[in-house]
């Protein structure tokens, strides 16, 4: 009964930073490349079984699924020296192998078209678990695949094991630069409504942030996405820990996550993390101490998610929950005194309308990965600023809305056929919802929030309902 | 030629003074001499008078003299005859050439002195004794040497005597003769001045003045009923404890005394007891020995008793040597002239010389019955202190006494702590030792199987060295008993070795040598507590077994303890007893199988046991579930059933909260974001839709907050209590020396735990509001649970009938169709479940913030980082200031359906 986990990569995205989420995992928990625990491996206390399993043969094998409708990054996957690592059975890619073409309705539309299949594997792999926790989807939800056939798993997860958790690993595409992904603002919003309604814990990793982390604190000129996913492999690696390498507490994922999401709908998390190497790059050594770790993490510029409040809305923003997972040697009395510092200096604003703190989790380091520094620590917090990322989302939809761009390729599809566009407006309005809940976060009337609110809310609604009649005449 | 002239003078002298008194005083000396007359006698006397030396302290000089006589003579009222001497005198002095008196002082003071003689003569009555005043200076001044008749006849004569130097003046010769003498020693023949010439008859003046002395102590004799010999031997058989002819001892006096019928001067009688005083010590001693060696138990004396008889019996022996030699000189006659000591030497006994001799004897004897008198009732370690404690004296001869006697009596007690420290054996059949041996099981060895005796404890032996040597031989017998260990053989013999090696170590252990029994001490402690430490650490695994503890009953192996919980947590619910600890003992299993337990050493879990503990009607599983680590033998010493216990309830209280946290865990799980009635909110709607979501909202912060309360203490407990306490206690454990040492490490790592895991006595109150919170919390869950239920039940209704997967009339079918299970939904199950809601809402409140409140109240425990944690946002203390104003039923919003 280890509480297991699967893990969903999905399109080219996806399999990129599940790639590097398992080599990462395979360098902690020493285990080769072919998935033969290493002769050093032999100090326990970590818990292999919660993402892999022993083959007949005792090779580990990972608990991930490879799903793909193109074959480029999965064949390169196949190619690699990792290619022994998963198991074969998990891979799929999609026959015809030509991609969701950066369409969301594509990628959703053959997501049903081979439910099946899917289905199958993901079955396979639940019945092998004696006691599963749920999944973890590492997907983009910027492009097709991993947008569109990850929402669709999401919604057919949501069906099956709707009492499993589903934690999602999401990217959302850089919108600093012009991406070559114009559709880029209308995957994203559709793909949000699933997060928003059919995931449990939405991990946020924001291009945007993660480019300029790696400009800023890594002084890479031109990060590759290579760069990029190991800062976000980095987060996750280091967001199960404490699965991994079980203590006193946060030994599950629901545990982890139950007190990090207190309300149901705010589930989208920030991460931050310090401090920050790139594919073991020496970096200089910094003082690493606990209280050293936990101010970094406060600060915005380690967060991996952009932030696009204005000053008077950065101000308002509140932590509704906050967990810092440190790594490596601690003196469990440090913690004490680095809390009184932060609230000392009033590092962190929270909710007002219910207790909050900043949860400390210490965890083991993995005696086989080699650190230049002591201590590191991972941030994984709920903060109410994220709204201002999907009010980025919509306002970029509309933009495009606006001007009606892209919309035929959607159309082709059975969801938008006919011409009803109900599911974008749906999915707006879902959305504005949620943006509309984190703002009252930021209340101390969250509590009353639902019924008097339901006017403002009806506003929203009908603005775009409005927009949507407005625009509905262009069609 | 002269000395005949002299002779011859004398005798005319004696003639003439003693012509018919010879009688008178033949009859008062009672052994007469056959054969000499007095005035034969007188002569002698007066002869060796002549001849000794005796000089006066006066001065020579005539003119003084010649004053004297002339102011005698007018205070007598006889001026005329006073200036008629004036006038003789100058005549006398004017005289010269041949055959004038040269030595004219020398006249006239025997002129003097004869008429003062014969002044007093007439005062007196008696006439038993001619007086002699003359100096004697006569002979020196004429240059004649003084010689005495070396002949070894000794004249008995009662001459009054006074001032001589005997050891011992008679009190009866010299009250007879203390009147009539005025200062001086004089005993000369008044006319020997006048001849001029002296005969020499002595060569050796000391031993003339001996046999003078030895005369008189023969004269003094002669009025004693009994000899002074016969008293000698006397005494010196009272002194061996035998009554003697004269003296015997008396009962009532409690001593040796002479007997009261034999005439002795009482002077004699009183040096007589007090010589006696050795005899009467002498008694108590070899009383004493001879009681506890032959006739007392053995048991009631012991060895060291033993060795303290044998000490003094070897002391007696000295003593009987000098008995032997004394007695021998007892034999020897009491010499009176030089002849006698020309015989043997001098080795005579007196009751002087006597008393010479006994004096230290005395000094001796005393200590020994002093000692005997103290130790009676003492045995053992008691005895050698109650001997030590006469230790601190002054008297070196006292001091070395004392030392060599302890250096006996204390050899068995050294004996006895040489076996125990190195080979851990009570070698005491007589209960003497400081360490006393209990019979106990093994597991209680330590703790209680050996005390220290404090009454046995010589107060030569420092209490905390006594501890040390307590536990040496406890740590043997404990490595022996219970690990059944022979390393300790060798980390004594390395010990032995080590102190032979170094200076001090010298040879055996004995009394005075502290500093070498201390070293002995401290080196086997040492090493046989450090090899103690490292069977415990190695053979028996503390630090894993430690560790296995805190990761099975206090919760560290997470995994473990979710796996159980899921497992055991159905059964539990059920009344306790329907509950099987076979079956349970069966789920412990798979839950360490499925966990990481199960890499752990299977020595260790096998130990891990499900325990049920006693129930009574009503329990359900959870109150009487708790796991139980068996710490088997040797350990057992740490972990004792006590220390179990307070595990055990440290056990049921984190048990307690965890599963707290998983009921939390699981309401979540209930109405996680991707439910379907948490996706209900979603759709914009009705007045009952949003009802439902105020009474989901209420649910779920009030979820939160129990989570952020639960978690928060969580957290406290892990840092705050178990790690800091482990941090420390393997800091401790790390620089125990030894097994007490370890065993206080952990209980005040235990007891660390329990008080500031808010179990300790002093928090009774604060630990029952939050099992209450506990309660509450678990009542919260199946609220929550039932809320959840029939929101799903309404909706899978709802959804029933629009199964089909057309997009186009989804979104409408179930709008509608989730419209009408919203309104029947709506009815009183929402309103009851709200109101239940906020009931559950308010006592939280309230008890938290009764928690809260006392927290700050704990002050043995520093209690800070809890309600710091608890606080962390000030939530709280928001709510609190608000609520100073509100009462606090109207402190959260009421739901108003």
């Amino acid at each position: 009964m280890p509480r297991e986990i699967i893990t969903l990569q999905v399109g080219q995205c996806g399999n990129q930073i599940g790639m590097e989420f398992w080599k990462q995992l395979c360098l902690e928990h020493g285990i080769s490349k072919a998935g033969i625990l290493e002769d050093f491996a032999t100090q326990g206390g970590d818990r292999k079984d919660v993402f892999f399993y022993q083959a007949d043969d005792e090779h580990y094998i990972p608990r991930a699924l490879l799903l793909d409708l193109e074959p480029r990054v999965i064949n390169s996957i196949q190619n690699s020296e990792y290619r022994n690592l998963y198991n074969h059975e998990n891979v799929f890619v999609a026959d015809h192998g030509g991609g969701a073409g950066n369409n969301w309705a594509s990628g959703y539309h053959q997501g049903e078209q081979v439910e099946e299949d899917i289905m199958d594997m993901i079955d396979r792999e639940a019945d092998g678990s004696d006691s599963l926790e749920g999944f973890v989807l590492c997907h983009s939800i910027a492009g097709g695949t991993g947008s569109g056939m990850g929402s669709y798993l999401l919604e057919a997860l949501n069906d099956r094991y709707s009492k499993k958790l589903v934690q999602t690993y999401s990217v959302f595409p850089n919108q600093m630069e012009t991406s070559d992904v114009v559709v880029q603002p209308y995957n994203s919003l559709l793909t949000l409504k699933r997060l928003t309604l059919n995931a449990d814990c939405v991990v946020v990793l924001d291009n945007t942030a993660l480019n300029r982390i790696a400009v800023d604190r890594l002084h890479i000129p031109n990060p590759t996405f290579a760069q990029t996913n190991s800062l976000v492999s980095t987060v996750m690696s280091a967001s199960t820990t404490t699965l991994r390498y079980p203590g006193y507490m946060n030994n599950d994922l629901v545990g982890l996550v139950a007190s990090l999401i207190p309300t149901p709908r705010c589930h989208f998390l920030m991460t931050g993390y310090t401090p920050l190497t790139v594919e073991r790059q020496a970096n200089a050594i910094r003082k690493t101490t606990v209280l050293d770790v936990m101010r970094r993490l406060l600060q915005a510029k380690n967060i991996m998610v952009s932030s696009y409040a204005r000053t008077k809305d950065a101000s308002q923003a509140k932590y509704i929950s906050i967990l810092n997972i440190i790594q490596g040697e601690v003196d469990p009395t440090q913690v004490h005194k680095s809390l009184q510092r932060i609230r000392e200096r009033k590092l962190a604003n929270f909710i007002e309308w219910g207790p909050a703190s900043i949860q400390v989790a210490l965890s083991r380091k993995s005696p086989y990965v080699q650190t230049a520094h002591r201590v590191s620590g991972l941030m994984l917090a709920s903060h109410t600023s994220i709204r201002h990322l999907f009010s980025k989302c919509i306002s970029q939809y509309e933009k495009l809305r606006k001007k009606q761009a892209f919309l035929d390729n959607y159309r082709k599809f059975p969801m938008f056929a006919d011409n009803d566009l109900s599911e974008f407006d749906e999915s707006r309005e879902i959305v504005q919802n949620l943006v509309d809940e984190y703002k009252a976060c930021e209340s101390a009337d969250y509590i009353k929030w639902g019924m008097e609110d339901r006017s403002k809310a009806m506003t929203g609604e009908g603005n775009a309902t409005g927009s949507l009649d407005s625009r509905a005449p262009l069609l | 030629m002269e000395g005949d002239v002299v002779a011859d003078l004398v005798k005319q002298l004696v003639k003439r003074i003693l012509p018919s008194q010879a009688n008178v005083s033949e009859k008062s000396s009672s052994n007469g001499d056959h054969r000499d007359t007095v005035g034969e006698r007188a002569y002698q006397y007066a002869m060796r008078i002549i001849g000794s030396r005796i000089a006066p302290s006066l001065a020579s000089d005539e003119v003084a003299m010649a004053e004297a006589i002339k102011r005698q003579l007018v205070l007598e009222g006889r001026s005329s005859d006073a200036l008629t001497f004036a006038d003789l005198h100058r005549r006398f002095a004017s005289l010269s050439g041949p055959g004038s008196v040269e030595n004219r002082w020398a006249v006239l003071y025997l002129l003097r002195a004869v008429s003062e003689d014969q002044r007093r003569e007439g005062v007196e009555t008696r006439g038993t004794a001619t007086p002699f005043t003359s100096t004697l200076s006569g002979p020196a001044a004429l240059g004649g040497l003084q010689a005495l008749p070396k002949s070894a006849e000794h004249p008995k004569l009662q001459v009054p005597h006074s001032d001589s130097p005997s050891p011992s003046p008679s009190p009866k010769n010299s009250l007879r003769n203390g009147g009539i003498r005025p200062s001086k020693s004089q005993s000369a023949s008044s006319d020997h001045g006048h001849q001029g010439g002296v005969l020499i008859l002595s060569k050796d003046a000391d031993n003339v003045k001996s046999v003078a002395i030895r005369e008189f102590v023969e004269i003094s004799q002669v009025d004693l009923e009994v000899t002074e010999a016969a008293l000698v031997r006397d005494v010196v058989y009272a002194c061996q404890g035998i009554d003697g002819r004269y003296v015997k001892f008396d009962k009532e006096q409690d001593g040796y005394v002479v007997d009261s019928n034999v005439k002795v001067p009482k002077a004699t009688r009183v040096l007589v007891r007090r010589l006696c005083e050795v005899g009467w010590l002498f008694r108590r001693v070899r009383n004493h020995i001879s009681e506890s060696l032959e006739d007392g138990p053995l048991e009631a004396i012991g060895t060291v008793g033993q060795a303290f008889c044998a000490a003094l019996q070897e002391e007696l022996g000295d003593y009987y040597r000098l008995m032997a030699v004394l007695e021998t000189q007892v034999y020897h006659p009491i010499p009176f002239m030089s002849g006698g000591v020309a015989n043997n030497g001098g080795n005579y006994l007196s009751l002087r010389r006597l008393s010479v001799w006994l004096a230290e004897p005395l000094t001796r004897m005393r200590l020994m019955a002093v000692l005997v008198d103290d130790c009676k009732t003492l045995r053992g370690g008691a005895m050698a202190g109650a001997i030590h404690m006469h230790l601190q004296h002054g008297d070196p001869l006292v001091r070395s006494f004392l030392k060599r006697l302890m250096r006996r009596v204390c050899a068995p007690i050294y004996e006895m702590i040489r076996r125990w420290v190195l080979e851990g054996e009570v070698d005491d059949l007589y209960g003497e030792f400081f360490v006393v041996a209990q019979p106990v099981k093994a597991e209680a060895l330590w703790r209680q199987g050996y005390q220290l005796q404090t009454s046995m404890l010589p107060s030569f032996i420092p209490e905390p060295l006594a501890k040390r040597i307590l536990r040496t031989g406890k740590s043997i017998n404990f490595l022996r008993v219970c690990c059944e260990d022979q390393g300790w053989a060798r980390a004594a013999a390395a010990a032995v070795a080590t102190v032979r090696a170094s200076a001090n170590g010298g040879g055996g252990l004995g009394y005075g040598e502290t500093e070498a029994l201390e070293s002995l001490v401290v080196e086997a402690a040492g090493r046989i507590d450090r090899h103690l430490i490292q069977i415990v650490y190695n053979r028996y695994k503390f630090r894993d077994q430690c560790l296995a503890i805190k990761r099975y009953l206090l919760l560290g192996q997470g995994d473990f303890i979710q796996y159980l919980m899921d497992l055991v947590g159905p059964e539990l619910s059920l009344p306790a007893n329907t509950l099987s600890a076979f079956k349970l003992s069966g789920t412990l299993e798979s839950a360490i199988r499925a966990s990481n337990a199960q890499y752990d050493d299977s020595d260790i879990l096998d130990r891990l046991r499900v325990k049920m503990m006693p129930h009574s009607d009503g329990d359900r599983g959870w109150d009487v579930f708790s796991l139980q680590y068996d710490a088997r033998d040797p350990l057992t010493t740490v972990f004792t059933e006590d220390v179990m216990a307070r595990y055990l309830r440290i056990f049921n209280f984190l048990w307690r909260l965890k599963r707290v946290e998983h009921a939390l865990s699981a309401t979540w799980q209930t109405m996680k974001p991707n439910c379907l009635v948490a996706r209900l909110s979603a759709i914009k709607g009705d007045g009952v839709k949003s009802e439902l979501t105020v009474v989901l909202r209420r649910c779920q912060t009030l979820r939160n907050e129990m989570n952020h309360f639960v978690t928060n203490l969580q957290y406290y407990i892990m840092f705050e209590v178990l790690e800091f306490s482990w941090a420390n206690f393997l800091e401790e454990m790390e620089v125990a020396h030894d097994l007490d040492e370890l065993i206080a490490a952990h209980e005040k790592y235990l007891g660390s735990i329990v008080e500031k895991a808010l179990l300790g006595e002093r928090s009774q109150l604060l630990c029952k509001t939050l099992f209450s919170l506990f309660d509450l919390i678990l009542r919260f869950r199946g609220l929550a649970d039932r809320l959840f239920e029939n929101a799903r039940e309404m909706d899978a209704r709802s959804q029933n009938p629009t199964k089909q997967r057309a997009k186009k009339d989804f979104h409408i079918a179930t709008l509608s169709g989730r419209k009408s299970s919203m309104s029947s939904l709506s009815g009183d199950f929402l309103a009851t479940i709200g109101e239940e809601m906020d009931g559950v809402a308010v006592e939280y409140s309230s008890l938290l913030e009764g928690f809260i409140a006392q927290l700050p109240a704990q002050q043995h425990v520093d209690l800070k980082f809890l309600s710091f944690r608890l606080d962390f946002s000030e939530f709280y203390t928001r709510q609190h200031m608000s609520m100073s104003t509100t009462p606090l039923k109207f402190k959260r919003t009421p739901l108003k359906l």
